[in-house]
Formats: C-alpha cells, structure tokens, sequence
C-alpha cells in the first residue's frame, strides 16, 4: 500500500538551515541546557525505577518558559543521558536503570563481577555514543524515506517482529530451552492481567480494583532484576558487590578493541536500532534485545556471551541510543511517536504550537535542525561528561554490600511508587523480587520472563488488529497475516530465529569433530529441540 | 496561685474556643495548596491542557495546584481517585466525557455520573472523518456508497474499544443499518494516525485535537460538531451532510461528590473566570486544544443526557454488562 503519488520528499533548502542552526547551538545557554540536561539525564537513568520517559515528562512544564528550541535542545540532552544512564546500574549492580538496559545486564554484569567494572562502563559509555550519532545520521539524511517505510508496519507485521523479539528466548536460553520457554509463557500469562486490548472488559483482576490497570513493566522489571539481586547479594556472605579495581589505560584499551574488532557489531545493532526505533510502538527494550541475540547468533564463538564479552555491552548499548534518532523520525515528520519518550517530546512540541509534518524542516527549519544538529553535540559530550559521571558512579563498588543494598531497595520503592503514584506497584516490585529469586535457584530465566511481560500486550494488541483486519479481505486472517513482503520476511527470520539454537548445536559438534576427528560419535547428544 | 492561674486558663480556653470555632466558618478556601488529579501520563494531551488552566489559576487564587498522575486503564485509575477523595475541596480532577459513562456503564468502573461534581467544560473536541490527501475518497457519501456496494471492503480506524470513537461507528451503524465497514481498534490516537498514514486503514473517526497531528498528510472530510469548528473553519459538519451525528470528547473538572455549597462556588466562578480570559484561550488555540466553555450545572446536565443515550448505544450493540 502507499503507492499512492505523495509529494515529492525532498530536504527544502537544508543548507540555508545549517549556519543559524549551528549559531543557535553555540549560545551558551544552549550548551548550558545540553550540559545539565545529560547529567541530570544519566543520573535519573541510572537510578532504578526513574526511566527515560519520567525524566523527559518532568521537565515539559519548565521547556513552557523557554524558547521552544532551547525546551527541544534539552528534553533531547535529558533523554539521550537517561538512556546512556541506565546502562550504568546494569553493569555495576545488575540493575537495569532503565527497561532499555535490561540486555545490558547479560554481560555487563559478569564484567563487573570478574573486577572489570571499568572496562563494562566505557564499553557502554562509549558504544552509546556512537549508537546515538547513527541514529540521528539517519534521522538528518532519510528522515522522509524512512518514516514512508516505518508506516509500511501495520497490526501483522508489528505481530511477527513481537513474535521474533520473543523467539530470542530460545537464543537467550540454549542450554535450557524448556526453562526459558516456561519463564517466558509465565511473562506473557502476567501480561494478560487487566483490561481486554480487544474487548475493553477487565480480566483476572480477582475483583481488586488496583489490578484493572495491569501490572506495569516497569515495577515488575525493577522487581525480577533489582529486587531479585538484593536477595541475592544479601545472601552471598561477600562485603563489596564486587570487586573494583580499575587499571590506568583501561579507557583507551577498550576504545581501542571496539574500533578494532567490534566495528560490525557496532554498526549492525545501531541500525537495528535505528530501525526498531522508527516503528510506532516497539522502543529500546526490544531493539537492545534483538540487536543482543544478532550478535550472539552471528559470532564466531555465541558461548562467550553472556559470561561477559565486551562485545554483549556494546550491541546492546549501541543499539538502545540508536534508538533515539530513530524514534524521532517518525515523530517530527509524520507526527508519530516512536517511543515513550518521542511521544512526551511531542506533546512538548505541539505545546508550544509547532506543527509536526515534513513542513517542519522547512517551515520550522531552524527549529528542527538546532534539534538534530544539538543531538550531535549530545552525543559527543556524553562522552565526557558520561566519563567523570561513571566514574562516580563506580564507587558504589567500594561500600559495604548493606549499604548498597539497602539503597536498591529504597531506590526501587521510590521508583516503582512514582511511575503511578500507586502502592500496588510497590507490592509488584516485591512479589517479583522473590519470583525473580527463588524462579533463578529453580534455573528460571528472569529476562525470558520480563520479554513476555514486555511483548505480551503488544502480540495482543497486533493480533486483535489482524482479527479486525481479516473481515475485509476472502482470505481472512492467513491472507491479512501473510499478505505483504515484509510479514514474509519477518515469519523467514522468526524460523531462522527458532532454529539457531539447533544451528549452535550443529556448529559446535561440527567444531567437536573436526578436533577429535577419529574419535567417533556415538555419545552425540540428543536434539529434540530443533 | 491557683487563682493567679484561673483567668488566664479560662482566658486561654476561650481564646482557643474562638480560635477553633471562627476560622471554621471564615476561613479563606483554598488556604493551602489544592490537589490536581490527572488520569493520563505527565505530558499528555490532558496534562498540557491542565498546565495551561493552572497558568491563569495561579493568576486569580494564591493557592497552587499540586499535580497528581495516576494513570492506568484508560483513565479508570485516576477518575476513581477522585471520585473516592475526601470531598473538602482540596482534591479536584480531571475527568473525560464519555470515558467515565462509558467506564461506570461497561466497565464495572466503581463509579458513575453522581459519583462526582461538576466545576466546568473546558475542552470540546468533536470527532472528524479524515482520510489520506491521496484518498479517492472526497466526501464522507463517497464512502458510504461505496461500502453499501463493496460490504466489509472498506476498513474504519478507531481508537477502542469502548472510547468516543467505538459509540460514533456504534451511531454511525444504527444510522445505516445497511453500510458494512470494517473496524480496526488501536489502542491509541498516535497508532490510529500510523494506521491511515500506513494505509492500513481507508478512514478513521478521530478527535480535532489527534487529527491536527498530521494534518498536512489528511483530508479532514466532515466534523461531527453541532458547528463548525475554528481549527477547520472550510470543514462542513456532517448534519450540513444530512447525516445526524453529533460525536465529541469532553474535557471536565470536578470535584467528588459533597463538597461544600461555598466551595464549589468558588471553583466554578474561578475556572469561568480562567476560560473567560483572553490570554487563556490563545495559550489554548496554540496548543490545538478546541476551547468551550460549559458551567458546573450545564456540564451536569450534558454528562446525564450522554448517559442516557450512550446506555442505549451500547444495549444495542449488546455491551452492557
């Protein structure tokens, strides 16, 4: 669809924009909002429960009494630091700060517990910035070619990438499919509580009047990953988290290994990145996921992930600032948001009676290239102020483990209390602690679990979509679920997807062979799992 | 001593009599900050609108606003917080109209009209029928011949379920019994807009407010507005059409039910002086929120004769739980 003769997308006079844009940027009070915007941003990103849309919300009221490019210049500084931010208590307690982060705790964590803490956080510090500079290089160039194709994601094709984003379960969790699977369906059953998306009829709210909105990602998040951690750190009989004991160089050495050998990792999750975020619906918590197990699936040897690779941190953490550009294509030339946070931007921009449109970079030019023009500068400032911030941060790892925890745990009330002003959300974050604990003693996966509680709502939403749709054409719901290109691609990969872990297992006996050729195979394992 | 001490006690006893007993009856309302419950995200369509009032508010009364999100289930969780809130006036909200009918009539929200009292109607924000700019489509009788010819062809866009949206196609279908669209529920404006930008949809039902979003890529066909709106002024509503539907979302203020005759009075007037004020209703034209003003007891009324109708819409439709 879409075919249809749409005026020409053409970039009006760019160029003319670009002097009084670059003017616009070095205003000191613009360089002043940029500065205080990321730090305030990475620290409301690192604290648990605080996420990237909170922050952003917070400060539309203040943007009311500034001019609306200085307002735009830091909501974006504010969301790019939450977004870097909450990598930092992923790797340092194994907490994402934000639901982006959460696949940044599959290797991050192991780094830190290894005393590589400082390696894990300019990984990040440093991938986050160039997933950023990827996105918005997108955003400046395709911004009209880009949001045409994102449109071209409709109900059954949103259902196939939400169905590809959960069939990372099965790369997530080769050695125990089953487990993962479990955990993931136990994630998506939770996801089903509160008010039928298709029918608007409360369900499995046992008559309590707090459950009709659901259980919130959020707090059931911070309860699987930070709660469940507190449990588990107070029961190891160690007095720091972990060990810190950063080395001079360190910085330069893992600048140095990312542009060496993680430059195709890199670019690939900050695509992805730039791609999942341009879709109205899906945000960073799935492209980080997804660009994760793309670089696990491609990697000459998949089993280091997850025990601390250097390569894990920087797909994830690329690929969730990617995200960033991304999203805001869709929002300022269509009006769409692409994430939370564009959404909130949005409301911002409409506020101050600026039109969305591809009207807004001739129109508003000025306006709009200060915006994209300032998320380049951004991104690079991150990287210092990221730097002296992380290193902040990275004390932590030398209090006493009470404290630290005792801190995760009043972190993570005040967060889950203040995304809804609801004390439900309080007693979430505790009953998932516990799942999240004993559920790991049990070999359960926690991320398998927070993917069906993230994805569940929107498989749902998609596939009531699809329902609806089906009406219209003969072939009913096969038709409209196979029906355009892209939905074939999708169902190609989500098979693919299915069937790496077999792939894996192939690769690795194949390896096992070729080393002990004579030997033969008659202890070959079973695979019933294919 | 004992003596010494009687008159002052009793000095004292009476002043503290009189000190409890007067200010009771005189005090100045509002003498500390008033609670603002908005039942949608921080930055939301509602929450922009309410910032705006509390501009001209902080104008008239000294007393400050705090601002309380509880959002949640389509504004269920933030309309029941006020409805359940200690009536003394310093709990008020927003509530959205038909969502609260609609929520009290379908689902099993734990409140309904009476639960509340009404201070004022600040937003009016009719329902349009938009399509593509490329649309073949170039007038709403367009597309309602061709669906009586093509049944199920042509798909309708609508934010839902039970919303303003679903009760305008529910009108809609009562209307023309015969005219079979198809209709795809999203779960909000930004995805309904995605949906016909997509082309996934060939029209939607949307708000003035959600539709200005993307304004350069629709054709707004008709309004559902009993007149034409001021955001659209070339748009003909669609009794102009001869169809009779007159669709719309309210925004109102009010304040759960028993507050105090005094203080109810002072709210109305205030918020009647804050629509009234010309500085107002151009933040409000800035923000593309379709201003109009209704008092307390007409706001009262509406929400009742909506209550009624909305009731018959949907035991039609077989949703009445």
């Amino acid at each position: 669809m879409g075919a249809t003769a749409h005026p020409a997308l053409k970039e009006p006079h760019m160029t003319e924009f670009i002097i009084p844009s670059l003017l616009n940027l070095i205003d000191p009070l613009n360089i002043a909002l940029m500065v205080i915007g990321l730090a305030g941003g990475i620290i409301i990103g690192a604290l648990p429960g605080l996420s990237a849309t909170m922050g952003v919300a917070l400060m539309v009221p203040a943007t009311f009494a500034m001019d609306p490019s200085s307002g735009l210049v830091m909501l974006g500084a504010i969301y790019v630091g939450a977004i870097y931010g909450g990598s930092n208590s992923a790797v340092l307690i194994c907490t994402p700060g934000t639901p982006s982060a959460v696949a940044t705790t599959f290797d991050g964590w192991p780094l830190t517990q290894r005393g590589e803490a400082d390696t894990a956080l300019y990984t990040s510090l440093l991938s986050s910035a160039f997933g950023g500079i990827v996105g918005v290089f997108f955003l400046l160039f395709l911004a009209g070619a880009l949001a045409r194709f994102a449109l071209q994601f409709g109900g059954p094709e949103n259902f196939w990438l939400c169905l590809f984003g959960l069939s990372t379960i099965a790369v997530m969790s080769p050695g125990n499919m089953g487990k993962g699977i479990v955990s993931g369906a136990i994630g998506l059953l939770i996801s089903t509580i509160g008010i039928d998306p298709n029918a608007g009829v409360p369900r499995f709210t046992f008559g309590s009047y707090s459950l009709i909105q659901g259980i919130s990602v959020i707090p059931c998040m911070i309860g699987l990953f930070s709660f469940s951690q507190v449990l588990f750190l107070i029961g190891t009989d160690k007095t720091f988290v972990a060990d810190y004991n950063p080395r001079p160089g360190t910085f330069k050495r893992t600048a140095a290994y990312l542009a060496g050998r993680c430059k195709k990792i890199l670019l690939r999750s900050s695509l992805i990145g730039t791609w999942v975020g341009m879709l109205p619906g899906a945000g960073g918590e799935i492209a980080s996921i997804i660009a994760y197990n793309e670089s696990k699936r491609w990697a000459k040897n998949p089993s280091v992930y997850g025990t601390g690779c250097i390569e894990g941190v920087a797909s994830s953490e690329s690929a969730n600032n990617a995200v960033i550009g991304g999203s805001l294509i869709p929002m300022l030339t269509l009006g769409i948001p692409g994430s939370a946070v564009a959404a909130v931007i949005l409301g911002a921009l409409m506020a101050h009676g600026i039109q969305p449109g591809f009207k807004i970079f001739s129109a508003t030019g000025e306006l709009a290239y200060t915006f994209i023009f300032s998320q380049f500068a951004v991104n690079l400032l991150m990287i210092p102020i990221g730097f002296v911030l992380c290193r902040c941060m990275a004390k932590l790892l030398t209090l006493r483990l009470t404290f630290v925890a005792i801190g995760i745990v009043v972190l993570s009330y005040i967060g889950a209390y203040a995304i809804s002003n609801s004390l439900l959300d309080i007693w979430v974050v505790v009953v998932f602690g516990f799942v999240g604990f004993f559920g790991g003693k049990l070999g359960m996966d926690t991320g398998s679990m927070a993917l069906g509680v993230i994805l569940g709502p929107m498989i749902e939403e998609n596939l009531g979509k699809c329902l609806d749709l089906a009406h219209s054409v003969p072939g009913g719901l096969p038709s409209i679920m196979l029906d355009s290109g892209i939905s074939k691609v999708l169902v190609a990969a989500l098979a693919l997807s299915l069937a790496t872990p077999y792939l894996l297992h192939l690769k690795k006996l194949r390896a096992q062979e070729r080393s002990a050729r004579c030997r033969c195979a008659d202890e070959r394992p079973e695979n019933e799992n294919a | 001593m004992k003596f010494k001490a009687v008159f002052p006690c009793l000095f004292l006893a009476l002043a503290l009599i009189a000190a409890a007993a007067f200010p009771a009856t005189a005090a100045k309302y509002p003498d500390k900050p008033i609670n603002m419950v908005i039942a949608f995200t921080a930055g939301g369509s509602s929450d922009v609108q309410a910032r705006i009032m509390q501009k001209y508010w902080n104008k008239y009364v000294e007393e400050p606003w705090v601002f309380v999100y509880k959002p949640g289930a389509g504004g269920i969780i933030g309309f029941t917080e006020i409805a359940k809130a200690t009536p003394d006036g310093y709990t008020i909200g927003g509530l959205n109209v038909p969502h609260i009918v609609l929520q009290s009539l379908a689902q099993r929200a734990a409140f309904n009209a009476e639960s509340f009292d009404y201070i004022a109607q600040v937003v009016n924000d009719p329902q349009c029928v938009a399509v593509l700019k490329s649309s073949k489509y170039k007038s709403f009788q367009e597309i309602i011949d061709d669906a009586k010819v093509h049944p199920n062809k042509v798909k309708i866009g609508l934010v839902g379920p039970l919303s303003g949206h679903h009760l305008m196609f529910l009108e809609f279908n009562k209307l023309y019994p015969d005219v079979k669209l198809s209709r795809v529920f999203y779960k909000g404006a930004a995805d309904q807009n995605a949906a016909l930008l997509g082309g996934e949809v060939d029209l939607i039902f949307g708000n003035i407010n959600d539709v200005m979003r993307s304004i350069d890529e629709f054709r707004v066909l008709n309004v559902a507005g009993e007149k034409r709106n001021a955001f659209l002024p070339d748009v003909p509503t669609l009794r102009e059409q001869h169809i009779d539907i007159v669709s719309d979302i309210r925004r109102i203020f009010a304040a759960p039910k028993g507050l105090p005759a005094d203080k109810l009075a002072f709210l109305r007037e205030t918020f009647k002086k804050i629509c009234n004020d010309p500085g107002y209703v151009a933040d409000m034209k800035k923000a593309g929120q379709p201003a109009e003003y209704l008092d307390g007891d007409a706001t009262a009324a509406f929400i009742h004769s909506v209550e009624a109708r909305d009731k018959a819409l949907l035991k039609d439709a077989g949703l009445l739980k």
